[in-house]
């Protein structure tokens, strides 16, 4: 009989985010506008766990649902209650307020023991389940630093559970596939990527939820060791919308054309990386700058903005440095700034502190921990190396790599090649397949031991969740999932040469930008496909550097049942998706004409590649429900998407707007989604197809 | 679950949080606060299934936010919903796209003479959203005790015993958790059994638990039930355009596109322009279903509304920010289900209010003062009669026949009838003598379907996916369709020759679609729930389902 702690969160509810919804001056979104709801893969986390109840079979199991957050948040523990939860515990306190991910998973660590203690009788036959990530934070980060706190096992990205021998087994998402894992001991984390069959709350439970008493702690009650704003390692920066893209709608004229367009589409990295940011250029170090007064590297243009000024009035009063400003010049400086950025005391002592400050916060190198299968350093390394490579060479220091697996050192050439200084080798037979608890211990220690001054890693299910414990394990900050990195001076604050991190959050609706804070390292993990990465330049000098490290059987925390590779499922991280719609008339016409099209794309333009479907060609039954594309099926983000007799509506359209490049053909000129579209041909599909694959497949 | 005995019962349930049904919970709690009262409606959240016009007549609202609130003139709430009063109220007649002429004099003329339509004017009502009353009526009612619950789908009643004795002991819910294949998926959850002393039907127009209900009590109606069609968008408008339309006028519109004098079409119905949120207009038509046009649509005649020149000034370049669809039920007097033994509105324990009953008032175009009426009336009854559960039916019709609802609907009773058989040229006048002329039996609605063409079919097809995104439908895509065809074989065989598949087009969301020769409802999870297609396919062969609770449109401000 095992218990089942369901960490389950509140968010605004991101699909009713509308234009109206931020603040027209600052850009900010007004969470009070939007209704608020249970985080969809916490309530997903729910019904895994009532599944896994019913799985063990054996009367007695708990189910605890416990959150954090504002009394309101009473709701969504009522949502539980409603739904099989027999308690529920409010962990609310206003100095808890305003946390990141560090002090979130503290204090629920600290109420997880509590529950333990005082209403499982101090069990350990207890898993805490929860949603992989929240649509607000989408950090994915919380049940993991949770994991580490605890120092529990830690299952991430679970899709599904059955009954095993011993514990459960789940089955999880990994880079490429799917693995079978059992957690070795027992407390663990269990973190749900997606389990769909969600519970329907009962009439009589919701009555019965209504009257039930909740839980309700306050930080004193569990007394964790890092509390709200002033516990958390990052800090927000700025919040700001998202570049929007817009749509060229060009009508091409000629096939050839056509592919020609669609290739360099493909060829184009990722636009993602500085769209959304505010600057791309380089950044000088204050000491190689030609004033010190010049503070144009500030993290906001608004900082900027008042440097400028503060700077020109000081210059209008003849004061050469920052040190020499006297009340009577400080009265003087605030009376004459300007209304819009009225200056008051505390304000102008900053900045004038912040005028002095020329040495970086942070020494060290900037790193890379390298991700690999099957003896193949993965893309997103690469890319990631790509991007330290730059943030090195304005901090001018080194690039260092950290390669850690049973034996990979025979990888650590084509790091270098890819424009690593120093590749720091961890092998070890325990390391064979990757286990995160060993993985990440092995990882810290090394970084423990040189402390460079920026760690990145690639937000993937592998660097998701070591990426966390990590960071929590060298009381770090992280900020996940990044699009776009700088370094900037946070002047005011007296940091100078300091990570920008930015990252969409809710659900891709704003952007946030993001520093690291009370911390030695600036940790970030970055999505795959947003940065470039260098040539290889074979010829590159290089350090190998061996870093032993101690690991018993102790360090492994799951067994590894089975592991599959490339599953049939649908690939929508494809860099291409080529969709059918009702217009392909019948299944035997959309299996043809799409066969024929992603094989030759595959073949010829050297891609991934996926196939799509409007949900009419579905409800048709041209092909299977989970190729659907749009508001009720998968909203997918290619680098090319190809509509084919696809009218353009609303509900299929939201589903692709994150697309780089969307390419329409109809053989009505008036479609609707030559509107919302790049490039479009107009005519009919099977006129088209045969020469779209004969230029397709031309090399 | 041991933890959950007993909670499956409630002293009175409700079945529909509308303005009837809430009307009906309020009056029982503020009367007789011990009585415990659930109201449970399909809808996510309160106000989502709720679409009107609306101008609503104060008189019933008032008496019931008096006994409610006291208080309540100056509160922002009231101040939000109910800040739009009509002073300017146009009655027009549209002749072809760009003439409009007002009917105001004939009607103040009727008024004068005390004939039926001269009650046709709104002054002094107050133009609402009825989304948003409801949402109001709903947190009034919790506040007074009730306990209202959404997201739940009523299925079913559970009759026992039969004839006079019948006694129903409680409603079930709909099965949640099947697949598109009907089986049961891991998280499948049987539809629950809710135990009630009295049953309160409320669910609006051709409600489905009160068919059934009616069915399964032996009620009658003495004729057929009439609907009518209402579709309509909220328009965001321009300062200028806002102000042009004022924030006070309310515009029905007769005529063209539903009717013209010659040359047909010949429909019952109008267009409608109300405003009820700042630069915000509402436009809508509300079509008889009795319509006989195999190709027709209520949305194509609101596209050819918005583009009169009267309404299109106010109008053009705006943005639709909602829109959904709704019938209401016209049959009026003698179409309210009776026990045909005892007279009542319902058996034993088990009562009918608002337009579940039908107490639409056609000489005023208006039902939600009605409803609320009725509803009121029904909780004065349970809250003085709750001791004697079988009595209810009884006390309800009683104090209901003492009321205005019973004497305005008896007015009223024969006028959509006496249209509905001469048409809107013979039937308009006639209907002044509408009272003293025989009882019509007037053809359900589903049979007056010809081959005919609608004259003002627009060539571009009116564009439903855009319809349905204003309405914020959603459905859980997995379950099983709930809108059943009786036989396929006619939509196969016989109903594509003979009216070409008029559901296809006349279904607001763009449910049915055509595959493999076939019309199907293919995309049930875009239904709007207006019920439509179960009154007006030509061949009676559509069974309406209540989909798994929560799915549906989102109306906020419709
Ligand atoms: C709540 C809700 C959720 C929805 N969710 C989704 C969703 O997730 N995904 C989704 O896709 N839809 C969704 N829809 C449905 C959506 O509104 C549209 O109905 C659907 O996307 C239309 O699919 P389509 O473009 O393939 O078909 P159609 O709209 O029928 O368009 C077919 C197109 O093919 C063109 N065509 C025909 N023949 C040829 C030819 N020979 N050569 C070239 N072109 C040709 C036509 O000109 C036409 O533009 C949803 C709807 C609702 C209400
Ligand atoms: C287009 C249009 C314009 C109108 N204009 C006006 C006007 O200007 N003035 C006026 O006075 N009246 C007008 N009416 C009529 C008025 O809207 C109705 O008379 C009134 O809404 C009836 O209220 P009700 O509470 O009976 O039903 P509804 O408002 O329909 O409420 C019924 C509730 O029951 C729920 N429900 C139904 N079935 C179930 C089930 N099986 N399980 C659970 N819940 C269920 C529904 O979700 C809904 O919330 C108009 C109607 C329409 C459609
Ligand atoms: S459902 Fe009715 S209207 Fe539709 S095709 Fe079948 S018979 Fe015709
Ligand atoms: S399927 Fe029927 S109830 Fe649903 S929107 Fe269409 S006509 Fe209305």
């Amino acid at each position: 009989m095992s218990h089942y702690i369901v960490l389950v969160k509140q968010v605004p509810d991101v699909t009713q985010i509308t234009d109206n919804a931020f603040d027209p001056e600052t850009g900010n979104l007004m969470r009070g506008k939007l209704p608020s709801v249970i985080n969809e893969l916490d309530a997903q986390a729910l019904a895994f766990a009532e599944h896994m109840r019913q799985l063990d079979g054996t009367a007695g199991g708990k189910v605890i649902a416990l959150t954090m957050g504002p009394p309101m948040a009473e709701d969504v523990l009522r949502y539980s209650l409603a739904r099989g939860a027999d308690e529920a515990v409010l962990l609310t306190d206003r100095s808890l307020g305003g946390a990141d991910t560090w002090a979130t998973a503290n204090p629920l660590a600290y109420a997880v023991r509590k529950i333990v203690r005082e209403m499982l009788g101090g069990a350990d036959d207890y898993y805490v389940v929860s949603g992989m990530q929240s649509v607000d934070g989408d950090t994915a980060q919380v049940p993991a630093q949770l994991a580490e706190e605890m120092g529990l096992p830690c299952v991430a990205y679970a899709t599904g559970v059955a009954k095993g021998s011993e514990r459960a087994e789940f089955t999880r998402i990994i880079s490429g596939g799917s693995q079978k894992v059992s957690p070795r001991a027992l407390p663990a984390v269990v973190t749900v990527a997606k389990y769909e069959e969600t519970l329907f709350a009962g009439f009589a439970a919701t009555r019965w939820a209504r009257q039930k008493e909740i839980i309700r702690w306050s930080a004193d009650d569990v007394r964790p060791t890092a509390v709200g704003v002033k516990g958390s390692k990052t800090r927000v920066i700025r919040v700001f919308p998202p570049a929007k893209t817009q749509r060229k709608c060009k009508h091409v004229a000629s096939v050839g054309e056509f592919v020609q367009l669609l290739r360099e589409s493909l060829k184009k990295a990722s636009a993602v990386e500085g769209a959304n940011g505010d600057v791309a250029t380089d950044y000088v170090l204050p000491r190689k700058r030609g004033s010190v007064m010049d503070r144009s590297f500030e993290g906001t243009s608004k900082e900027i903005a008042s440097f400028e000024d503060l700077v020109g009035q000081l210059k209008a009063l003849n004061i050469e440095s920052a040190g020499a400003v006297d009340d009577e010049a400080k009265e003087k400086i605030i009376a004459a700034s300007r209304n819009g950025a009225k200056l008051n005391q505390a304000m102008l002592d900053d900045m004038l502190k912040g005028l002095e400050a020329v040495e970086p916060s942070y020494r060290g190198d900037v790193w890379v921990v390298a991700e690999h299968d099957n003896g193949q350093v993965h893309a997103s390394t690469f890319e990631l190396l790509g991007k330290a490579r730059h943030l090195a060479d304005s901090l001018e220091v080194k690039v260092g790599v950290v390669l850690a697996g049973q034996s990979v050192a025979g990888m650590a050439g084509s790091l270098i090649a890819g424009g690593a200084d120093n590749v720091y080798v961890i092998e070890h037979p325990l390391l064979a397949e990757f286990d995160p608890s060993a993985m990440r211990k092995s990882i810290a220690e090394v970084i423990g031991r040189h402390w460079p001054q920026i760690v990145l890693f690639a937000a993937t299910p592998q660097g998701r969740v070591i990426a966390p414990m990590i960071s929590y394990r060298l009381g770090c900050g992280l900020t996940a999932d990044c699009t776009s990195l700088d370094i900037r001076d946070s002047s005011r604050k007296g940091e100078i040469a300091v990570l920008m991190q930015t990252r969409p959050a809710l659900g891709g609706n704003v952007m946030a930008t993001i520093c690291t804070k009370d911390s030695k390292c600036q940790m970030a993990t970055a999505r795959p496909g947003v940065f470039k990465r260098l040539p290889a330049d074979e010829s590159r000098k290089g350090e190998i550097i061996k870093e032993e490290v101690e690991l018993t059987e102790d360090d492994l925390s799951l067994d590894v049942i089975e592991t599959e590779r490339g599953t049939g499922d649908v690939n929508f991280e494809a860099e291409i998706i080529i969709s059918g719609g009702k217009g392909l008339a019948s299944k035997s016409n959309y299996e043809d004409i799409l066969n024929q099209l992603t094989s030759t794309v595959a073949e010829h333009l050297d891609c991934s590649v996926e196939r799509g479907a409007s949900r009419a060609a579905v409800e048709q039954g041209f092909v299977e429900r989970v190729h659907q594309v749009g508001q009720t099926g998968t909203a997918v983000g290619p680098k090319v998407y190809l509509a084919m007799a696809i009218s353009g509506a609303i509900q299929h359209m939201i589903g692709v707007s994150n697309s780089e490049a969307i390419f329409a053909i109809n053989n009505d000129p008036n479609a609707p989604i030559f509107k919302q579209c790049d490039y479009y041909l107009v005519g009919n599909i099977e006129e088209i197809v045969p020469e779209l694959t004969k230029q397709l497949g031309a090399n | 679950m041991a933890k959950l005995a007993g909670f499956n019962k409630v002293e009175v349930l409700v079945v529909g949080a509308g303005p009837a049904g809430l009307a009906a919970a309020i009056t029982i709690k503020k009367r007789q606060p011990e009585i415990g009262v659930c109201v449970i409606d399909k809808a996510e959240h309160a106000g989502n299934h709720n679409l009107s016009g609306a101008v609503i007549e104060p008189g019933p609202l008032h008496a019931l936010l008096d006994m409610a609130l006291g208080q309540w003139q100056e509160s922002e709430r009231a101040q939000d919903v109910l800040g739009h009063v009509v002073e300017k109220d146009k009655v027009l007649m549209f002749l072809g796209k760009k003439l409009a002429f007002s009917m105001m004099p004939s009607i103040q003329m009727a008024r004068l003479f005390r004939l039926g339509f001269g009650k046709m004017v709104h002054k002094g009502d107050y133009s609402v959203s009825i989304s948003k009353l409801t949402a109001w009526l709903s947190d009034i009612a919790k506040e007074v005790g009730v306990e209202v619950l959404h997201g739940f789908a009523a299925a079913d009643i559970i009759m026992n015993g039969d004839g006079s004795d019948a006694i129903a002991t409680g409603v079930k819910l709909v099965d949640q958790g099947r697949g598109h294949d009907g089986k049961a998926q891991a998280n499948f959850m049987e539809g629950e059994v809710i135990n009630a002393e009295v049953i309160i039907l409320a669910e609006g127009c051709d409600g489905l638990v009160t068919e059934r209900f009616v069915e399964e009590a032996k009620l009658t109606r003495e004729t057929a039930q009439l609907y009518s069609v209402g579709v309509k968008e909220m328009i965001a408008v321009s300062d200028e355009q806002y102000e042009k339309f004022g924030s006070n006028r309310c515009v029905h519109a007769m005529g063209y596109p539903l009717w013209t004098p010659l040359r047909g079409p010949g429909m019952f119905g109008g267009g409608i322009m109300y405003t009820h949120k700042k630069n915000h207009i509402t436009v809508g038509m509300i079509v008889g279903a009795d319509w006989k046009y195999h190709d027709f649509n209520p949305q194509d005649a609101l596209a050819r509304f918005k583009e009169h020149s009267y309404v299109k000034r106010y109008i053009e370049g705006g943005e639709v920010v909602e829109a959904g669809a709704k019938m209401i039920p016209e049959g009026g007097y003698r179409a309210v289900p009776r026990d045909p033994a005892t007279n009542y509105i319902g058996k034993n324990n088990v009562i009918i209010v608002g337009d579940a009953a039908g107490f639409v008032d056609m000489l005023r175009i208006k039902g939600l003062h009605n409803a609320i009426s009725s509803g009121m009336t029904a909780g004065m009854a349970v809250a003085a009669h709750f001791s004697f559960p079988e009595e209810i039916a009884m006390r309800y019709t009683r104090m209901l026949e003492e009321s205005r609802v019973h004497r305005d609907m008896r007015a009223a009773r024969n006028f959509r009838q006496t249209v509905a058989k001469f048409g809107n040229s013979l039937g308009f006048p006639l209907s002044v003598a509408a009272n003293w002329l025989p009882k019509f039996n007037i053809e359900p609605d589903y049979e007056t379907m010809t081959k005919a063409s609608y004259r003002f079919k627009r060539e571009k097809a009116f564009d439903k996916d855009a319809f349905t995104a204003a309405a914020r439908v959603e459905h859980r895509e997995e379950q099983p369709g709930h809108i059943k065809i009786i036989d396929p074989e006619i939509c196969y065989n016989i109903c594509p020759d003979n009216y070409d598949c008029p559901c296809i087009v006349f279904c607001p969301a763009g449910v049915y679609e055509r595959i493999h020769d076939e019309a199907r409802p293919a995309n049930p999870s875009n239904c709007l729930h207006c019920k439509t297609c179960q009154n007006k396919c030509p061949y009676d062969n559509i069974r309406w389902g209540v989909p798994e609770g929560g799915g549906g449109p989102r109306y906020k401000d419709m």
